[in-house]
């Protein structure tokens, strides 16, 4: 039972990070597509932790979901907000 | 078709689907910010990847994580964490990646603000001309 | 939709297609796997082994065993690189002055009272991450990267002004780094050093007396299992880490309009 909910979950959360994904390409405002960007990583998240990746999740999660947003919004206060014309 | 079997194609169908989207936001996006973005997402799938390759199902029980965690040691215990632990090498190489990787998406922040100093834009459309 | 974003989608659909159909063949193998690989089962039989004592390492985690031991020389490599693109970030902003005067804007009062717990909490799961690297999972890059959220928050919250207030300068938290990349370089060689004091026989990145060369970092001391130089290795990564991502936040907050008057009209 336990093993069903596992792989169901595991399921539900990658295809959630292919939405993600999408929206954070298509999103034409960068602080909503950076917010979009740390959903996805949120996912791949928790995919490391279901795959028994116990480091790779310490190391994941404030890298990913942390400081990679705050650079981006550094850079996307510094330049230009919206990707595009 | 049974569960994990399902399980396994729709995580890697995924991830290949994630790689084609980051793909399409490098090569297709205009804004440099955007292309960091999608290099990141990138790096995450290849990393994802290296992950689900040092991943296993042993035939009984469940897979266990990297960790021995028996505090005394003999020839059972042992045995029992090398079959059913997953595969280490990959999680090491990926955890040294993720810092790194890390170090050069900073890397290439700093010369994004700095390429917008020196020319106003941060699309390349409008930097060409 | 232009022709160009055509052929970009089309040529993309293509190389996706043509990588999974190679990986399909060989690649991935089986899935899920069954087994892992023989190399993977020596490190995972020889990550804490007392009837093996000359071939293994000396912590319960294989994963930190594998950075800082089997495969060492190869992180102090990519330790190496990530230096590298730091200097060469730091180097954009070479001559910029950063100073700790004037107002400080901030946040709410409510997310600066969480932010003063927080600021406490975080750096001690980070250090309990870094000391405990060789027995529970966590390490040296895992606990650097969790400590330097702080330093975003406290950027983001009380403004950039404050980690220089409180003694945080760019070069002491330069000194920090160098200092932690010592700690990395002088762990690496500290045996062979001894050795030569000593008369006997060394490796560099040895961890546990190997044949023909007797030295050895304290595997287990009173009953505490310490873990040689990983303990070493993670604590001093943790630092050099830690430093080293604050430093070019740090650079990253700064005013714009300060760094152009140096960067760009000089």
């Amino acid at each position: 039972m336990i093993e069903v909910f596992t792989l169901a979950f595991l399921m539900l959360v990658s295809v959630a990070s292919v939405v993600a994904a999408y929206l954070a390409i298509r999103e034409r405002d960068m602080v909503k597509a950076i917010v979009f960007s740390a959903i996805q990583s949120a996912m791949y998240a928790l995919i490391f932790y279901v795959l028994m990746a116990p480091d790779i999740v310490l190391v994941y999660i404030p890298v990913s979901v942390g400081i990679t947003p705050a650079v981006l919004l550094f850079v996307t206060k510094k330049t230009e907000r919206y990707d595009g014309d | 078709m049974n569960l994990s079997l399902m399980t396994a194609y729709v995580v890697v169908i995924s991830l290949y689907v994630n790689l084609g989207i980051a793909l399409y936001g490098i090569f297709a996006r205009p804004s440099l910010v955007k292309k960091l973005l999608a290099i990141t997402i990138l790096s995450d799938t290849a990393n994802a990847f290296a992950v689900l390759v040092g991943y296993r199902w042993p035939k009984t029980g469940t897979p266990k994580p990297p960790v021995y965690t028996n505090s005394t040691f003999n020839n059972q215990t042992l045995h029992y964490y090398v079959t059913h632990a997953v595969d280490p090498l990959p999680q090491a190489l990926v955890l040294t990646a993720i810092v790194i990787g890390l170090a050069v998406t900073i890397f290439i922040a700093f010369i994004i603000i700095q390429y917008y100093r020196l020319h106003g834009t941060v699309d390349v459309r409008k930097a060409r001309r | 939709m232009k022709a160009s974003e055509v052929f970009v989608l089309i040529s993309i659909i293509v190389f996706i297609f043509s990588l999974a159909y190679i990986t399909s063949l060989g690649g991935l193998g089986q899935l899920p796997p069954v087994n892992v690989r023989v190399l993977a089962q020596r490190y995972l039989e020889l990550t804490w082994n007392p009837l093996k004592p000359f071939m293994s390492s000396s912590g319960y985690e294989s994963v930190t065993a594998i950075v800082w031991d089997f495969r060492g020389l190869d992180t102090f490599f990519e330790t190496a690189v990530f230096y590298g693109a730091i200097i060469a970030a730091i180097a954009i902003y070479r001559g910029v002055k950063i100073t700790g005067k004037g107002k400080t804007i901030g946040m709410s009062p409510i997310a600066r009272t969480i932010t003063r717990l927080s600021i406490v909490l975080i750096p001690t799961v980070a250090a309990s991450i870094a000391l405990h690297g060789h027995l529970t999972p966590g390490g040296g890059f895992q606990a650097g990267s969790v400590a330097t959220v702080v330093a975003v928050l406290i950027i983001m919250v009380f403004g950039r002004k404050a980690i220089i207030r409180k003694g945080l300068t760019k070069s002491r938290i330069l000194l920090l780094r160098s200092l932690g990349l010592l700690g990395i370089g002088f762990t690496a060689v500290a045996l062979l050093l001894a050795a030569i004091a000593l008369g006997v026989n060394a490796y560099i990145f040895q961890n546990q007396p190997k044949p023909f060369a007797p030295l050895g970092f304290p595997k287990i001391y009173d009953g505490m299992i310490l873990g040689g130089s990983l303990l070493l290795f993670n604590f001093f990564e943790f630092i050099a880490v830690t430093a080293g991502f604050t430093l070019v936040l740090l650079l990253l907050s700064l005013d714009e309009k300060d760094v152009r008057r140096v960067v760009v009209e000089k």
